[in-house]
């Protein structure tokens, strides 16, 4: 399944799961990436990591191999 | 049971997540009577203060650190996550008050939840919602105050704007009655899927409590507007609400920009590094005049020569060498403190992660390096904002190498040997050089510390990098200066005991025995000159010259000297240290009036290793002492302050070692390898 780390620039998707196996998937459920949420992939930066994505309002930004516990549709 | 039974004085506690406006809200309900406070055994800080006297309220204010949730992530919050349920000094807190910014309404009522539930006393301070409102939504406190049973106040504690009616809330929500918070409902979220059922709970509120604006302009009033999209698809409209400051999206467009991004940040970068410079070093000398003045006036106050010499060489200069630091350290922390204020400085986080990640640091790794160039004290207190603990201490192991304030003076010494003639151009350049060389040995420092974790770091934790990007502000000064005053204030009570203790002793060390030379031929020498021929008389006959003495067979390998040995050993109290034990030691009358600068570097032109005909200081030799500065660990305060913030001798002392060892073994490298080049 296609991670929130596969994201283009701009590309929207919304969050199917978060792979609980991930050491930091409790601090990415708690900041927001909860199942349903829309999220956009809103930089594309020198290095392309860590990304930024826009969710409920806020800009965060993680590296990423964090973003990859995230599954979007 | 009643509070005054226990305690006299009622407790406001300050919660809410990181730029939630917490601390422009703490500033506006205090003014300027706060102090910072540890938590009894532990590093972590927390304000506190009495309110602002204009609103007549007695009571004490405690700002904690800003969490998400009520789960840590690192030992600090743990322990400010904890002093919420029970305060190791004040107790149990008569009133929460929770920032939340509404344009991240969700997100934010996320923790208001999790505290609502614990069963505090809790009164929910809404900020930005003029963002919100330029934006073109709006939001209906009355149904959040509903939703969520608790009172909730509009402010904006940037224009005072609800602060008052903040207040009166506050003064009937303190009543005498406690209410017993209950912590193990932190357990229950532990649970994931109950942690996505209160995200679910709190959307639904969001969809109840903001709204369009122009949607009102349709509709007769807010209720009907309301009413009538709870039908309509929820995350369609849930999207449309939840806009991020177009503003902030056109700025990240450059600040992030894949090309512009980096040079922009380096700009800044630099920028900041030469204002500390500009800015700070007119103050400094300021202060150096201050002190040196003062030293001298004390000296003819007092009769007694060694109560003299101990007021103004021991405790005055000490003193000097403390206070010599201020303004770099006021300048570099004001900068900072604006700059995060913007909220720039969680972009350059970001944008340095991904180079810095792979020598093993963070992305917050960053600005206590930086700070590191203006003091290391400061700098290493600054790492606690790195959650994980292998990447916080390889950040303190590598403090040390950052080029700080304290070897300036130095390098301006050995630099101004070196050239013939006061070319300020050769001498910036090597200067940068140095900075440079100093950057690229904390990058292999920090590889070589990190395939060695299991032997210095002995940390093994998730190396993680989730930072909220908060929106782009026009920063406060009020908040700013609070900040600067504060680390200022940190250094001069860690370092100043130590800087001046040290400075005690080797005044001591190069004082006793109180021997009082005579100087032939004194008259035909002026008062001056016989005062400068007889302390450099007392010095070659005191303890430290008999300990220099000792460790001259150290010193020959690097081409150097006892006496310059000494001046290094004497470097241990502060790096800059060593240009006014050099002027000690070496001094010599001269018959110009010269700057002491300019007559130190004569006379240590003139030096030679005694018992033969070799220089001391040639072009080799000392290369190879600049090479000895950018490494060695002078600095027992940066050994101090490791051992408190890492809660053991394990780090400070590798450091110690490894720095002094590779310090050496360098500068040996150095001036041999030069000699053998056929440089003297």
């Amino acid at each position: 399944m296609k991670t929130a780390a596969d994201l283009t620039f701009g590309e929207k998707g919304i969050i199917n799961s978060i792979d609980l196996s991930h050491p930091s998937s409790r601090r990415i459920l708690e900041i927001g990436f909860t199942p349903g949420q829309e999220i956009e992939l809103i930089t594309r930066t020198a290095f392309n990591d860590p990304l930024a994505f826009s969710l409920r309002g806020s800009i965060i930004a993680m590296r990423k191999n964090e973003a990859a516990s995230i599954k979007v549709i | 049971m009643t509070k005054s039974e226990i305690q006299d004085y009622q407790t406001v506690f300050l919660v809410g997540p990181p730029n939630s406006g917490k601390t422009s809200l703490f500033n506006s309900l205090t003014g300027k009577s706060f102090k910072t406070v540890n938590y009894p055994g532990a590093t972590v800080e927390y304000y506190e203060s009495t309110f602002h006297e204009k609103f007549d309220i007695d009571a004490i204010v405690i700002d904690s650190p800003g969490i998400i949730s009520l789960s840590p992530s690192s030992i600090d919050e743990k322990i400010a996550i904890e002093a919420l349920f029970n305060h190791p000094i004040h107790g149990l807190p008569d009133l929460l008050i929770v920032t939340i910014d509404v344009n991240q309404l969700s997100r934010h009522l996320y923790l208001a939840k999790q505290l609502i539930e614990a069963g505090f006393n809790i009164v929910i301070a809404a900020t930005m919602t003029d963002v919100l409102r330029k934006n073109g939504c709006n939001i209906n406190l009355n149904r959040l105050s509903q939703s969520l049973r608790t009172d909730v106040v509009e402010i904006d504690p940037r224009t005072g704007e609800g602060v008052k009616e903040l207040v009166e809330l506050i003064k009937t929500k303190t009543t005498n009655l406690i209410t017993i918070p209950q912590i193990n409902v932190i357990e229950k979220y532990k649970n994931d899927q109950y942690l996505i059922e209160t995200y679910k709970q709190i959307e639904e509120i969001e969809n109840n409590t903001i709204f369009e604006t122009d949607d009102i302009k349709n509709k007769e009033n807010v209720e009907s507007a309301n009413n009538e999209l709870q039908i309509l698809n929820t995350s369609v409209f849930i999207r449309r609400k939840r806009k991020i400051d177009s503003l902030t999206l056109k700025l990240d467009k450059f600040f992030l920009h894949p090309y512009w991004g980096l040079l922009i940040f380096f700009l800044i970068m630099a920028l900041t590094f030469t204002s500390i410079f500009w800015f700070a070093v007119p103050i400094m000398d300021f202060v150096d005049l201050v002190f040196s003045l003062s030293s001298d006036y004390a000296r003819t106050l007092i009769d007694n020569v060694w109560l003299s010499s101990l007021i103004s060489d021991g405790i005055i200069s000490g003193l000097g060498a403390v206070f010599i630091f201020v303004p770099q350290i006021m300048i570099l922390f004001l900068i900072l403190g604006l700059l995060e204020d913007t909220g720039y400085l969680a972009r350059g986080a970001m944008l340095v992660d991904r180079p810095l990640s792979a020598i093993g640091l963070n992305g917050r790794s960053f600005v206590p390096l930086l700070s590191g160039y203006a003091c290391a004290i400061p700098a290493i207190l600054s790492t606690r904002t790195i959650p994980n603990k292998r990447e916080r201490f390889l950040t303190i192991f590598i403090i040390p190498l950052m080029s700080c304030s304290a070897r300036l003076p130095v390098y301006a010494l050995l630099i101004a040997f070196l050239l013939p003639k006061d070319d300020l151009w050769i001498g910036g350049i090597i200067l940068a050089a140095i900075y440079i060389f100093s950057l690229f040995s904390s990058v292999v420092a920090a590889i070589i510390a990190n395939r060695f974790n299991k032997k210095i770091i002995k940390e093994e934790d998730n190396s993680s990098f989730i930072l909220e990007l908060p929106s782009y502000r026009i920063p406060q000064f009020a908040v700013a200066i609070k900040q600067t005053f504060n680390n200022v204030l940190v250094y001069i009570k860690q370092a100043g005991p130590i800087i001046v203790v040290f400075s005690i002793i080797i005044w001591a060390l190069t004082f006793f025995p109180d021997y009082d030379p005579v100087i032939e031929n004194s008259d035909i020498l002026t008062e001056e000159q016989i005062q400068i021929l007889k302390s450099t008389e007392r010095f070659e006959n005191s303890f430290a010259s008999e300990m220099g003495k000792f460790i001259q067979p150290i010193m020959l390998p690097l081409g150097l000297d006892w006496k310059a040995g000494v001046s290094i050993l004497t470097a241990f109290a502060a790096r800059e240290v060593f240009v006014s034990s050099m002027a000690l030691i070496y001094k010599v009358t001269d018959d110009e009036d010269e700057a002491i600068r300019k007559s130190l570097i004569n006379s240590m032109r003139k030096a030679k290793i005694e018992g033969s005909n070799q220089s001391v200081f040639t072009m080799a030799s000392t290369i190879g002492l600049i090479i000895f500065f950018v490494f060695a660990l002078q600095c027992f305060t940066t050994v101090a302050i490791v051992k408190k913030e890492t809660g053991s001798w394990r780090l400070p002392f590798y450091q110690l070692i490894v720095y002094s060892v590779a310090a050496y073994i360098l500068a040996f490298i150095t001036v041999n390898g030069l000699r053998f080049l056929g440089i003297p």
